[in-house]
């Protein structure tokens, strides 16, 4: 009894070591995932691609001959984008690159300017919301008489019916309203652009003592001759929130890259006259473990991806993509063969079928495993009367297989029939073996027992091939592969596990329904 | 639909109260706590048994000579000289496989016990086949043995269609806690396996009357070929089985095994081999759970007793 209790001591402080490193592996993993999200770019979703935006900035003005200073503000780093490559062409200007700007200068130029400032940019979604910036000095009030005011306050108690989450919101729907309210005629002409009516809406929310500014940036969109959109910012509860002037929306839209922010202009041409800046915005696509890298570089975490698998040649990375899926698929294999208790021929060899489909897809898969198995079985019959030896036997069996799938190949090729083809991709010595043994469970135990662990041996092969050929598993065991780590441990746990076998609650059934039939 | 789900989720906790064990309480909590495994060769191969039991003096089927390199083989005629009959069977085989029983033979012709007459290039063949590892476990080479023909006492004849029942003793600790026969049908072939539907009978443990026969997991009364009354089954020489089955813990050292036993017209029961992983079909045919007899074995049987003295404590 001592001894028992001991014993179960023993095997219970096995499983806590194990469940303790499991859980251990799961934090460790999760972290890793955590990290390589934020840093490296990396995301759950197989989605691979993400979008580069090639923006081009073209300044065009007259120089008058004066001395030229021209000033464009430029997206800054950490506003929801990161700047892959940037590129300047000025020909005959000095360039200087501040923090959110870019200037150019010159002496000597006369007549029509292009200047170009070039950037590619992709999304950057984890900074998306932090747009950090210093607080406002002081407010500017508008130099109002007391008429105006009186119009005002008029103004802001009528934005308060509208709908919204606070002042700023109601205010932007109340100068959305079409038609418009009379109340807001008196303060914007009959032709109002955009930045008129931001500034009007700036000194109407300066009386409720709320810092605004305006915003330049550009919703990414594929186009030419793109004018930047407005946006207007408030400084709300110790933060700069950007609101679409047109909606009301908070936060930053999707797909939108700012320029320019606070009280800065977005261009500023010194020495020049009828100066308008134009944005064209290409997209293309480029894979996210390509761009994870540069991605690590950005954030200044490059060293660990640089020893990471992430930095070997692609070659490599391909392989070790293949390798990392199969931790799961043997953890499958294991759950099927000691939680269930599906009986197959040789432990892994499901596993190995299943290997096999994922090259050749499913169905053809399918079809070509049973062809060969049907014609190596036919084949294997006439053998087993000629009485070999086992080692002679089993490796002519190896040359057959090999003759059958040159054999499908060949058909495949010349009749055209795609499933044939597939037939190369089976592993030959697996398959003679799964050949042998149902040839010999057939003449020892019978066809219903040989077709019975042949299925068996199939179905667990279709089972992993799911799991393996899923787009998340595929992705999720590479990219965090640290998971492979938490599988090995699940699947020890599991060694551990001394229930029933599915099978087996039919199988003993009987011992409990006593001598019900 | 619901009864069904109901009935399919109180299974496990049905089957512990009945102390059933599953394959993997067997391989983990009983078999690799209590069989070490450098002790597997001493039952896995049949000629080390087989010394063994000479040396505790176990009744086995007299050996008559090994086979171990395929130069040998050709000496198959020099062995078995003075033998009128013989079995050939691979050293490291399990379940009857590649057994072949040599009833009579004259020159070149040699007569199995089922009655067909093969050559002697096809015993030759045989022999090969066994050396090259056809019917050893893993496949690995292996050495024929070549040993004498039990002559089984007809106390079974009624109940077994073709080949001959053997008994299965299942001993834990050196104690016999739980025994069935397995009877061939015509269905299973003339095998004594009870998936293919060999008909199990349970039998008590304390006086090898049959407890309960079952085939295909189902109870039945009679035989279905030989329509014998299955109910009516009792083991001869019971105390002598039992006694074998645990000398044969002193034997091996193993402290779970399942001993296959036969029955001599002449010499009596004789162990025919040993199985350090013996199946849980014994639980169906019993209508028991073995995990019930471990436990009890484990909580009040005496340890340090001597073969003789543990029969005697489970027989009281």
């Amino acid at each position: 009894m001592k001894k028992l209790n001991a014993l179960i001591k023993k095997f219970r402080s096995i499983r806590f070591v194990l469940t303790v490193l499991l859980l251990v592996t799961l934090i460790f993993t999760s972290f890793s995932a955590y990290y390589k999200i934020k840093y490296w770019g990396f995301s759950f979703s197989p989605k691979q691609n993400t979008n580069v935006w090639a923006i081009e900035a073209h300044v065009s003005f007259i120089a008058d001959g004066s001395p030229i200073n021209v000033s464009l503000a430029i997206p800054s780093k950490n506003k929801g984008f990161k700047i892959l490559e940037e590129n300047i062409i000025a020909n005959g200007y000095k360039t200087q690159k501040f923090a959110d700007k870019i200037t150019f200068k010159s002496r000597n130029m006369i007549g029509e300017q292009d200047l170009y400032y070039k950037i590619m940019v992709f999304d950057n979604m984890q900074a998306k919301d932090k747009l950090k910036d210093e607080a406002p000095k002081n407010i500017r009030r508008p130099d109002w008489d007391e008429t105006t005011l009186a119009q005002a306050q008029q103004v802001l108690s009528l934005a308060q019916q509208e709908e919204g989450d606070d002042n700023i919101e109601k205010l932007i729907v109340l100068f959305n309203q079409e038609p418009l309210n009379p109340a807001l005629k008196s303060y914007l002409p009959v032709q109002y652009n955009q930045k008129q009516k931001l500034e009007i809406m700036q000194q109407l929310l300066s009386l409720k003592d709320i810092a605004t500014r305006i915003s330049r940036g550009l919703n990414l969109e594929e186009g030419q001759k793109i004018t930047p959109d407005l946006m207007l910012e408030a400084y709300v509860d110790g933060a700069w929130r950007i609101y679409d002037p047109n909606t009301g929306k908070k936060g930053l839209p999707d797909n939108f890259l700012l320029f320019q922010r606070g009280g800065n202009s977005l261009l500023d041409v010194i020495g020049g006259e009828d100066s308008s800046v134009r944005f064209s915005i290409q997209k293309s696509i480029t894979s996210t473990m390509n761009l994870a890298s540069r991605r690590a570089k950005l954030s200044r975490k490059d060293g660990l991806y640089n020893l990471s698998i992430y930095n070997l040649p692609l070659s490599s990375q391909n392989s070790l993509k293949w390798l990392s899926v199969f931790p799961i698929a043997i953890f499958f294999v294991v759950l099927l063969r000691n939680v269930v208790g599906i009986r197959t021929m040789g432990t892994f060899t499901p596993m190995l079928i299943a290997m096999s489909f994922v090259q050749t897809g499913f169905w053809a898969g399918l079809v070509c495993f049973s062809v060969i198995v049907a014609l190596g079985l036919l084949i294997r019959f006439v053998m087993s009367k000629l009485n070999l030896l086992l080692v002679p036997r089993i490796s002519a069996v190896v040359i057959f297989v090999i003759l059958i799938i040159t054999g499908l190949t060949f058909f495949g090729h010349y009749f055209n029939i795609k499933i044939a083809q597939a037939s190369v991709y089976f592993p030959i010595i697996i398959t003679a073996w799964v050949i042998e043994r149902a040839s010999i469970i057939w003449e020892e135990e019978g066809a219903r027992n040989a077709w019975h662990e042949l299925s068996n041996s199939l179905l667990v092969g279709i089972i992993v091939y799911f799991v393996i050929s899923n787009e998340y598993v595929r992705h999720w065991t590479f990219v965090f592969n640290e998971i492979n780590l938490v599988i090995l441990f699940a699947v020890m746990l599991l060694g551990t596990y001394t229930g029933y076998r599915l099978v087996e609650l039919k199988r003993f059934a009987s011992l409990v329904k006593g001598t019900k039939k | 639909m619901f009864n069904w789900i109901k009935a399919i989720k109180e299974l496990p906790s049905q089957l512990r109260a009945k102390g059933v064990l599953g394959m993997n309480a067997r391989n983990y909590a009983v078999i690799s706590q209590h069989n070490s495994r450098r002790l597997y060769p001493l039952v896995d191969d049949k000629v080390q048994t087989k010394n063994l039991a000479l040396k505790f003096g176990v009744k086995t089927p007299e050996m008559i000579g090994v086979i171990e390199h395929q130069y040998q083989v050709a000496d198959i005629m020099k062995i078995v000289k003075g033998h009128e009959e013989f079995v050939v069977k691979p050293a490291h085989g399990s379940g009857g496989k590649g057994v072949m029983v040599v009833k009579s033979y004259h020159g070149d012709n040699f007569t199995l016990a089922s009655g067909r007459i093969i050559g002697y290039n096809e015993l030759y063949q045989h022999i090969s086949n066994i050396l090259s590892g056809l019917y050893s476990l893993g496949g690995q080479y292996d050495s024929a043995l070549i040993e004498e023909m039990v002559h089984f006492s007809s106390a079974f004849d009624d109940y077994s269609y073709h080949g001959v029942p053997d008994v299965r003793v299942i001993v834990y600790k050196g104690y016999p806690i739980m025994a069935m026969t397995r009877l061939a049908t015509k269905e299973s072939g003339g095998r004594a396996n009870l998936h293919q539907g060999a008909v199990g009978v349970g039998l008590d443990i304390k006086t090898g009357k049959t407890k309960l026969a079952v085939q295909h997991n189902c109870p039945i009364a009679f035989h279905p070929d030989t329509k014998a009354d299955l109910s009516k089954i009792e083991v001869p020489s019971w105390r002598e089985h039992l006694l074998l089955a645990a000398k044969a813990y002193e034997m091996t050292g193993l402290g779970y095994f399942g001993a296959d036993i036969v029955l001599d017209a002449q010499k009596g029961p004789m162990m025919l081999e040993l199985n350090a992983r013996p199946g849980l079909a014994i639980q169906i045919a019993n209508g028991e759970g073995l995990k019930k007899s471990i436990k009890r074995v484990d909580k009040s049987y005496p340890s340090g007793l001597s073969a003789e003295e543990r029969i005697k404590y489970i027989l009281q």
